[in-house]
């Protein structure tokens, strides 16, 4: 058993980079009570939006608001069709469209753009970021933590994703005490109710889908510059993962998104570390299905006996769709 | 403009409806389409029809096997219509069902020697008897509790992952044939089939006819559709609606369990994500022709099949097929989200 491993995971950038996107989803969920189960795709669309930008020349601040506004864009799309429906079309519609962005990206049809299935290499967009890193080109240790100056998972990526987090963590505080957020958290409990108070339902749950979604692809810049570009990385899975460390931390609360992807991922590489010790026979490629079986358990779990996680609290989330 | 659309298409007959979605969606198709002869070539590789066949035969071809798979589709995903049509649920593990039952079947020919259709029947009782457990163990509890249907989803979801990995471990990453030999293509003329399909097709017929006559004929299927259509208003009749759902939770397990040993032999191969891969496809189904009513998979599952294979023929890359049917899925919501067959009050 490698507690270091443990340590490690709970600040990398990809931890950021879920935290960031899970902060997105609670705008969605958490706030408005959106079931948004394509969240991958947000993550994807915007890590696409930047590294296509960024491979073709475009400046690296230009390409961010690319990523952004194709994110906006993905949101519309998404939204027009079903945030008029009830709640379960949104969740089928979501997942849907997330899927197609996968299959479109990894397609040998746009190949040229999206460079098919092996997806885009690190060293085609990663230069303008790791170019603007104030730490040293080395790896350098700082107690059990150890990551490279300025590469790839460096502690550049480190302090930029977590300052990242923090900011949209803030961002969600103020806009859910605002009266904006009043409107949102009363959409979530009574839709109607907020429909005859004369407020136009369908542009707000519009406006929270939307930042959720812009939120959730910059988390997939962030998590691209980790590693790559790669479509199948996207995949349901990654949304279902991204739902469990939200509803674990707790939707709604404004420290809940980053607490409950620690936590996961905390208890996802423990899993993985504790199960070859309880379970001798298990061979090495059958550890990660059965961590992420315990996913899905920890998913019950937790909507059925604590839909508010641990931070949350449970006269908040009674959703009803 | 979307009220007044669906205006328009209610008042007219349901030949009509189903005619109007075919179109549309046959020309979002057509929007793909290259030229001709390129076409044909893929087509000609993709199918490995053995006849020389003109333009004119791949075609007809494709629409073949869209009809083939459009059925096993059906039969997938008629069990997903009538859970939602009973209990309100989107179960997003119903494609671990169908994977279930290929599973079961595999399992059945390598290791207890059984054949084929020996396997299919286990792996329909497997099935059946997953859709009891689940709906004794978990489903029951949850609506006794009553949790509301969109966290019932997410139970669906979580389910769904544990059952795909537990899959997974059992039978390994790998692709598996339940049968090692190669079928040969029955030459009819204009298109050519093989034996497996000739009796998937038959099977999904009888299968099909037999859930129609159940809910159209039967007692206990005239309980079902009234439970479909007001639960508590059935209670109110006397009807026990736990059973109800518990039979249909059993019929689903069934037919999915069913589909799947039948897919795997129409595709070769399958690996524990079979189900999962059509997921989606069945959702888009049911959606397209009607959350929740009894024929809606089937009338749905057929336009999708038919429009999988045909992207998947004439699509600049064949690897877009479910993205098309996906996009069709989106298209539906917006134009007619209760789909073809579907009645307007259950959307909303």
């Amino acid at each position: 058993m490698d507690f270091n491993d443990i340590l490690q995971v709970i600040i990398s950038p990809t931890t950021a980079a879920f935290a960031i996107a899970a902060i997105g989803l609670n705008f969605h969920y958490g706030l408005t009570g959106l079931l948004n189960m394509g969240h991958a795709g947000f993550m994807l669309i915007g890590m696409y939006g930047y590294a296509i930008s960024v491979s073709h020349g475009v400046p690296a601040w230009l390409a961010i608001i690319i990523s952004m506004l194709s994110a906006v864009l993905f949101a519309l799309l998404l939204g027009w069709p079903t945030l008029r429906l009830r709640g379960d079309y949104l969740a089928i519609v979501t997942i849907a469209a997330a899927e197609i962005v996968r299959i479109v990206g990894r397609s040998q049809w746009l190949k040229e753009w999206t460079g098919g299935n092996t997806g885009i290499r690190g060293k085609d967009f990663k230069a303008p970021f790791e170019a603007l890193s104030p730490f040293p080109d080395r790896l350098i240790r700082i107690g059990p933590w150890q990551f490279h100056g300025s590469l790839s998972s460096s502690w550049w990526l480190v302090l930029v994703g977590w300052v990242l987090a923090g900011l949209f963590a803030l961002l969600f505080w103020r806009l859910n005490k605002s009266p904006w957020g009043r409107v949102l958290r009363g959409i979530r409990e009574d839709e109607d109710a907020v429909r005859s108070l004369g407020k136009d339902v369908y542009s707000f749950k519009m406006q929270a889908l939307i930042i959720g979604g812009v939120i959730g692809a910059l988390g997939g810049v962030v998590w691209s510059h980790s590693l790559a570009v790669t479509p199948d990385s996207m995949s349901r899975t990654v949304t279902f993962q991204i739902w469990t460390m939200l509803l674990l931390g707790g939707a709604a609360t404004v420290f809940g998104p980053i607490l409950g992807t620690c936590l996961f991922w905390a208890l996802f590489v423990f899993v993985k570390q504790l199960a070859p010790l309880a379970l001798p026979n298990l061979e090495g490629t059958q550890v990660e299905p059965l961590a992420l079986a315990m996913v899905g358990l920890g998913l019950i779990l937790l909507i059925v006996f604590r839909p508010q996680g641990i931070l949350g609290n449970k006269k908040e989330l009674a959703i009803n769709g | 403009m979307t009220r007044a659309a669906n205006g328009f298409l209610t008042r007219n007959p349901l030949l009509w409806r189903i005619v109007a979605i075919a179109t549309l969606a046959t020309a979002l198709v057509v929007v793909f389409v290259r030229s001709a002869s390129a076409a044909a070539a893929i087509t000609a590789t993709e199918v490995g029809t053995t006849s020389p066949g003109s333009g004119g035969n791949a075609f007809l071809q494709v629409i073949v096997n869209g009809i083939i798979f459009g059925l096993l589709l059906a039969l997938a995903s008629v069990g997903l219509s009538l859970i939602y049509g009973t209990t309100g649920l989107s179960n997003f593990a119903h494609g671990e069902q169908v994977t279930l039952g290929a599973a079961v079947a595999y399992v059945s020919v390598t290791q207890l020697h059984a054949p084929l259709w020996g396997a299919i029947v286990i792996a329909v009782a497997a099935g059946t008897a997953s859709g009891w457990l689940q709906d004794v163990v978990l489903w029951k509890q949850l609506r006794k509790r009553g949790v509301p249907n969109m966290q019932q989803m997410i139970v669906s979801i979580g389910l769904a992952l544990i059952l795909v990995n537990f899959i997974q471990i059992w039978i390994g990453p790998d692709r598996l044939r339940l049968i090692q030999s190669t079928t040969r293509d029955h030459d009819l003329g204009l298109i050519s089939v093989s034996t497996p399909d000739i009796v998937s097709i038959c099977i999904c017929v009888l299968a099909l006819g037999a859930v129609g006559f159940f809910l159209m004929r039967t007692r206990l299927g005239r309980a079902t559709r009234a439970v479909s259509d007001n639960p508590a208003l059935a209670s109110a009749t006397g009807i026990s609606v736990n059973r109800v759902i518990r039979i249909v939770w059993m019929m689903a397990g069934a037919l999915a369990a069913l589909a799947g040993p039948l897919l795997a032999l129409r595709y070769d191969a399958f690996n524990y994500q079979l189900g999962a891969d059509i997921l989606l496809l069945m959702f888009a189904a049911v959606t397209l022709g009607g959350l929740g009513h009894p024929f809606g998979a089937l009338v749905g599952a057929l336009v999708i099949g038919v429009i999988a294979q045909l992207t998947e023929a004439y699509a600049p890359t064949p690897d877009l097929k479910y993205a098309v049917v996906l996009a069709i899925l989106i298209i539906t919501l917006l134009v007619r989200p209760q789909g073809i067959l579907g009645r307007k009050e259950r959307v909303g």
